[in-house]
């Protein structure tokens, strides 16, 4: 078989001015008379590619080509609700004298993210056990405002008092069992130090211990490892004719910038050329005007899904398709044991 | 801003220690109210004028009790 190209109108989404048209694919048994559509492991190889297109300390962009539309659906869905991370769920509050209610600022801090390992702790079995140094870690947070001396006539809060304003670097961990061992030189923490929980004024007190404990998404969204995690099918642009030399700037300026080129060709006549269809927006500007009817096309190629995964801290961006991959071969796996059992003669 | 300042930016600076958590829950046998004007201490026992000793204001507030409450982090 051929290598597959952009420009096989089977693959094509057609972006149209009113509508999206073709857009289920139709690669399927007995679609098209006399072409072997069966799912076949060596045309999918062939036929699948990732590859990394943008890697930052909290940011991924990578490309996943010649897959159903389900499989990557299923990827994203595993990423924000089933990859497990630690967060705060059981608050005990000593004392909380500031004027936010208790209820307010433990939901506050169920949400601040946790840099721990998800893959070092397991699920809490019992929830009416007790706290097992496995399964839980323990933060304790005790802050006191009081009136700094000697700042008449300041102003500034930050200046007049001490701890007027609570920080998630606060929380203090507190090892339990073996994990002082298991965790030295990368003690627990938030991930980040500097969000704001509450403010408090001289007198005021906030003394609480934290249970943080492993979790996923589908239960709470604190525990999902992704701020974002979508993906869109790559836009496609065929320009049909040559856009005539007076409307070529109008042309360039229809899409974002960098997008459609103009290069002189072989006669040495500018004319507009597709450079990098990846920044399209797709905001169907040029399908406005009249004068480029019939002369662009705009497309998306249906299996060509770009993902973009934002970190949330827990995990490093690298790390997530990965762990969100070996949980949807245990769901496989499974239904694969599932289906065995249904099919057994012997039962 | 240096390395190690920047690190000690988010945690706390009050340098008075904390009062210790209570082992027991004893009711105390002096509470100390808080007055409504002049926020000053009131050591009031039971018997006593509820009144300020410092300002002479009438009304006084109970501080809230050192107890642990629990409560889901949701």
């Amino acid at each position: 078989m051929p290598p597959r190209s952009n420009d096989d109108p089977r693959r094509h989404v057609q972006i149209l001015p009113e509508r999206v048209g073709n857009v289920s694919g139709n690669d399927f048994p007995g679609h098209y008379p006399g072409e072997d559509h069966s799912w076949n492991l060596k045309r999918f190889k062939e036929n699948l590619i990732v590859s990394l297109q943008r890697l930052t300390p909290s940011t991924l962009e990578f490309d996943l080509v010649g897959v159903d539309a389900s499989i990557a659906n299923a990827l994203r869905r595993v990423l924000i609700a089933e990859v497990p991370t630690v967060a705060i769920e059981d608050v005990y509050v000593w004392n909380n004298t500031s004027i936010m209610q208790d209820e307010v600022l433990c939901h506050r801090l169920g949400l601040v993210p946790l840099k721990i390992d998800p893959r070092e702790m397991i699920f809490r079995e019992n929830p009416n056990a007790g706290a097992l140094d496995t399964d839980t870690v323990v933060f304790q947070l005790r802050v006191k405002c009081d009136r700094q001396p000697g700042t008449q006539g300041e102003t500034d809060p930050k200046r007049k008092y001490w701890d007027s304003d609570v920080y998630t670097g606060m929380l203090e961990w507190e090892p339990a069992g073996a994990q002082k061992t298991k965790w030295k030189r990368k003690e627990p923490k938030p991930v980040n130090p500097d969000i704001l929980l509450c403010k408090l004024r001289p007198g005021q007190l906030i003394d609480l211990t934290c249970f943080a404990r492993k979790g996923t998404g589908a239960d709470h969204a604190k525990f999902s490892p992704v701020a974002t995690a979508s993906y869109r099918l790559l836009p496609h642009i065929i320009i049909r004719s040559p856009i005539p030399l007076e409307h070529q700037q109008k042309f360039v300026q229809s899409f974002p910038p960098g997008v459609i080129g103009i290069e002189k060709d072989k006669r040495g006549q500018p004319q507009c050329v597709v450079k990098n269809s990846r920044r399209d927006t797709v905001s169907r500007e040029v399908l406005r005007h009249a004068e480029f009817e019939d002369k662009v096309q705009l497309t998306r190629i249906r299996d060509h899904f770009i993902f973009n995964i934002e970190s949330v801290g827990q995990y490093r961006p690298e790390d997530l398709v990965p762990e969100a991959i070996k949980i949807l071969l245990n769901k496989i796996s499974a239904v694969e044991a599932g289906l065995d059992k249904l099919f057994d003669p012997e039962v | 801003m240096s390395e190690s300042q920047q690190d000690t930016r988010w945690q706390s600076q009050n340098p008075n220690p904390m009062a210790p958590r209570p082992s027991t829950f004893k009711a105390p046998d002096v509470l100390n109210y808080l007055c409504a004007d002049c926020g000053a201490e009131n050591g009031i026992k039971s018997g006593e004028n509820i009144r300020c000793k410092e300002c002479g204001h009438r009304v006084l507030y109970k501080p809230r009790t050192y107890r642990i409450v629990q409560f889901e982090a949701r």
